[in-house]
């Protein structure tokens, strides 16, 4: 009886206790929205970690997914620059597969993030200039957004206010919005952003401005100019192509290459910007400076027009080029060093400089008219014999030089040797293997050096040696000796620069057929003349796309450029990408260097399929979305 | 005695738990032939890049799209599928798009797929002359748009094809072409060396695309040579 009186009482004791709320406690260590939102310093917390989200295409950046910088950072070294003409990596033959280059989740999470900022952003008692810059920066970011999901999805749902789920499900489907609409809405966001934001911030900080803003929209509005241009060239076919959610009418391109034809020429006439170093007096000069560009934006305010900033090394703030690309000599005990191989294909596109306006091929023969042939050496050619394993490349664009470490150039106080073997006296080719070889008293050996911490070509040994002839140098500082260690380099990354604004300009330009072809014209040879370049060449679509290639190289411009101009599976149709072989000749006294193009060893062909133009959409049994064509 | 009443009590639960799941398992087989309309003989495919078969189930609301795709020589099989009726098409290939069929899939189903070629490559001759490997034939296309290109391909394995080749010789044409000419392509063995290797056998094929949406190459059987 006791026990149950007791038990009562403790009842009634808990019960009245309870229905205070005392337990209604606010957590400690978290910010409860409206006091988050109520102070300036709190959304300034807030926006950094919009930024952070932001789907920047970067050093951290590959094909699964972005900020991979955190965690396992370990991707073997694949950048996104692997499934491009542009490089191979030293062993994966991986092309493009279903799941690379997803971005869906990741981006409806950003989405909802800013939308939860713009929807309290008129409740917020702040002034009306920090009013706007929030209106602006939150379109910014939501432009940004949509632009990464468009360009990898076509028409997507378009989510404009947070969602709040009341016990239906279905209520918040949304579903796809046409090609078209999306498109609009990136560009109406842009010119959101663009009318709301200040030229610049106060101190200076690495946040969106009216020009980022522009910049966005040159770039987003010559992706749809291209796609609705050349869509044709890939023709597709169902139920979303039906419903107008991939593709776009021809119609339409007229309109968005006018579009970034505008918004170039916004930033091109603020007088804000400018090419850095624009007039170097020689192409060593220009090499030089090229590199200084890259190795830290910094280096050049009046060309940089966003940068991602690398704060410090360690995970989340420093990336990992700097030990992944390093040739083998300069490995600083990192295992392995040396992945990105830029392929012969790339090195063929710069121009020489006594042939403006065209890309000039590196002849290996005398004969000069074996370009094409890719079956390794062949004793009955007459190669061409140089004194020095670069001098094959002397003479070409300057940018060529500051992009990749060629063989028997200098890195870090090192002369790296790349060699993929020798030709014996007796003609006989010893190439990619073999004992080391002895003639009048002197050792050669097949990759140049006895000791696999000298050379930096050709040996598999770790996945460690370029198989292409070139190492990669554009971004690596080459005053860091980069510890071997995850996420310790901290170069950072310019996202948009001036001389991409030129070249979406010259594009929109000669494109359309429409605008000042003079200024179009003038764009492209002052992007030349930077490099060295004396001899002005004329606006065409030809001369601007290999001026992309050169200029942007490694920028992860090229996959997007493949991609929206539909020249992705005519690039990649059973193709093999190549290397240039540099041999020692021994034939000949003093030995001489041969060069033979050759396929990339160990590598397979690739062909794009059509249905990788656009990403499959995921989930949609729960999503109730409606799949993009072939998947 | 409790325990093991207890024990007894989990045993029984386990064994009511998992009863076995009442799904069939795919115990069907759809199979057969894409063959042209006209000449019942099959229309040779390319494996990679290739034609399609689409087939939807039929009974559920997502309406999810499967996907076969074709072996060279126009055979197609899938050992595990699901009894029940499905919309099938071939899809985007070689041959005039056509609308999909109901068809009940029972046991082994055989299910031959009836087209018309945008091309049929006929009389080819594959031969060896000199160093060179020489292709003729006559192309006779089935609907007025322009014939693309034609190639002559080569690979070691007879799933040769336009997107499977070591070597190629290809011409665009760009024009319709015309029934009564001879066309010729020429393979250069000296230009290929590694890859067409003398003493070695090689297969080799003739294809023509049409310039229509989505189309793919129409071929001729592969022809086994030795250089």
């Amino acid at each position: 009886m006791k026990m149950i009186k007791n038990t009562a009482l403790l009842l009634v004791f808990l019960f009245a206790l309870g229905c205070g709320n005392v337990l209604d406690k606010q957590p400690l260590d978290k910010l409860q929205g409206e006091n988050l939102f109520s102070n300036p310093e709190g959304v300034k917390l807030y926006m950094a970690n919009l930024y952070y989200q932001l789907p920047i295409e970067d050093f951290t950046f590959f094909r699964q997914g972005f900020n991979w910088n955190t965690g396992d950072p370990n991707n073997g070294g694949f950048a996104p620059a692997m499934v491009t003409d542009e490089a191979v990596h030293t062993e994966f033959g991986d092309f493009i597969g279903n799941d690379d280059f997803q971005w869906w989740d990741q981006g409806y999470k950003l989405i909802r993030d800013t939308n939860i900022l713009i929807d309290i952003i008129p409740t917020l008692d702040v002034t009306d200039d920090e009013r706007k810059a929030l209106i602006g920066e939150s379109s910014f970011i939501r432009a940004y957004t949509y632009f990464a999901l468009v360009k990898r999805y076509g028409g997507v749902p378009l989510i404009t206010s947070v969602q709040k789920y009341d016990g239906d499900v279905e209520a918040l489907k949304v579903p796809r919005s046409t090609e078209k609409e999306t498109w609009d809405f990136v560009l109406k966001e842009c010119d959101l952003a663009i009318a709301n934001l200040a030229e610049s911030w106060p101190g200076g900080e690495r946040r969106a401005t009216k020009w980022v803003a522009y910049a966005l929209k040159s770039r987003a509005a010559l992706h749809a100019a291209s796609l609705a241009k050349y869509g044709d060239r890939s023709p597709i076919s169902g139920t979303a192509v039906d419903q107008k959610l991939v593709g776009l009418d021809k119609s339409a391109a007229a309109e968005y290459y006018k579009a970034a034809a505008d918004a170039s020429e916004a930033i091109m006439s603020s007088g804000k910007f400018a090419l850095f170093r624009a007039n170097p007096a020689n192409p060593e000069e220009a090499a030089n400076n090229y590199r200084l560009l890259f190795e830290d934006p910094n280096n050049a305010p009046e060309e940089v027009i966003f940068i991602k900033g690398y704060a410090r090394p360690g995970s989340g703030t420093g990336h990992n080029y700097g030990i992944w690309f390093q040739p083998n000599q300069t490995a600083n005990g990192w295992p392995h060093p040396g992945r990105m191989n830029p392929t012969l294909e790339l090195m063929d596109a710069y121009e020489s400089y006594d042939k403006p306006g065209a890309s000039a091929p590196i002849v290996t023969t005398e004969a000069g008219n074996d370009l094409n042939d890719y079956n390794g050496f062949n004793a009955s050619k007459q190669y061409k014999r140089y004194e020095g394993p670069n001098d094959i490349f002397k003479g070409k664009d300057a940018r060529m030089w500051a992009t990749m470490i060629l063989p028997g150039t200098n890195w870090k106080g090192q002369k790296i040797v790349i060699q993929a073997g020798f030709i014996r006296p007796d003609g006989n080719a010893q190439i990619m293997g073999g004992e080391p070889f002895t003639v009048n008293g002197k050792t050669y050996y097949t990759y140049g050096a006895a000791d696999r911490t000298q050379y930096s070509g050709f040996d598999t040994w770790g996945g460690n040696n370029t198989r292409t002839g070139v190492s990669f140098k554009k971004f690596l500082n080459e005053g860091v000796n980069v510890a071997p260690g995850w996420n310790q380099s901290i170069t950072d990354f310019a996202d948009f620069r001036y001389a991409e604004i030129l070249l979406n300009y010259a594009e929109a330009i000669v494109e359309s057929g429409t605008g000042d072809k003079v200024k179009g014209a003038k764009a492209l040879n002052d992007i030349r003349h930077r490099a060295g370049h004396k001899t002005d060449i004329p606006l065409t679509i030809d001369n601007v796309i290999r001026e992309r290639r050169v200029e942007l190289a490694f920028e992860n411009k090229r996959f997007w450029d493949l991609i929206r101009r539909r020249e992705y599976h005519t690039t990649f149709n059973n193709t093999m990408r190549h290397s240039i072989l540099p041999v020692l000749d021994l034939r000949v006294t003093p030995a001489k260097y041969i060069f033979i193009r050759t396929n990339v060893a160990r590598s397979n062909p690739s062909t794009f399929d059509y249905k990788q133009y656009y990403r499959y959409i995921p989930g949609i049994g729960a999503n109730g979305l409606i799949q993009n064509p072939q998947y | 005695m409790k325990t093991l009443k207890l024990h007894l009590f989990f045993l029984l639960l386990l064994l009511t738990g998992c009863s076995i799941d009442n799904y069939p398992a795919p115990d069907a087989q759809l199979f057969g032939t894409i063959l042209d309309a006209e000449t019942n003989e099959p229309v040779e495919q390319d494996i990679i890049r290739g034609s399609a078969i689409e087939y939807i189930e039929h009974g559920y609301e997502s309406q999810t799209k499967q996907l076969m795709i074709f072996k060279n020589d126009g055979s197609y099989r899938n050992n595990l599928v699901f009894s029940n009726t499905y919309s099938i098409a071939p899809v985007r290939g070689n041959f005039v798009p056509v609308t999909p069929q109901d068809v009940q899939v029972n046991g082994a189903t055989q299910l031959d797929l009836k087209v018309q070629p945008y091309i049929r490559v006929k009389d080819v001759k594959i031969e060896k002359v000199g160093t060179k490997v020489v292709a003729s034939f006559k192309l006779q296309q089935t609907v007025i748009n322009n014939v693309r290109k034609i190639g002559l391909y080569a690979h070691p394995e007879p799933t040769v094809g336009e997107p499977m080749r070591t070597a190629l010789a290809e011409q665009e044409i760009n024009a319709a072409s015309d029934p009564n000419k001879t066309y010729r392509i020429e393979l250069d063995q000296a230009a290929n060396s590694n890859v067409l290797k003398t003493g070695s056998q090689y297969f080799f094929r003739v294809g023509a695309i049409i310039d229509a949406p989505e189309s793919k190459f129409n071929y001729a059987k592969a022809v086994r040579l030795a250089l």
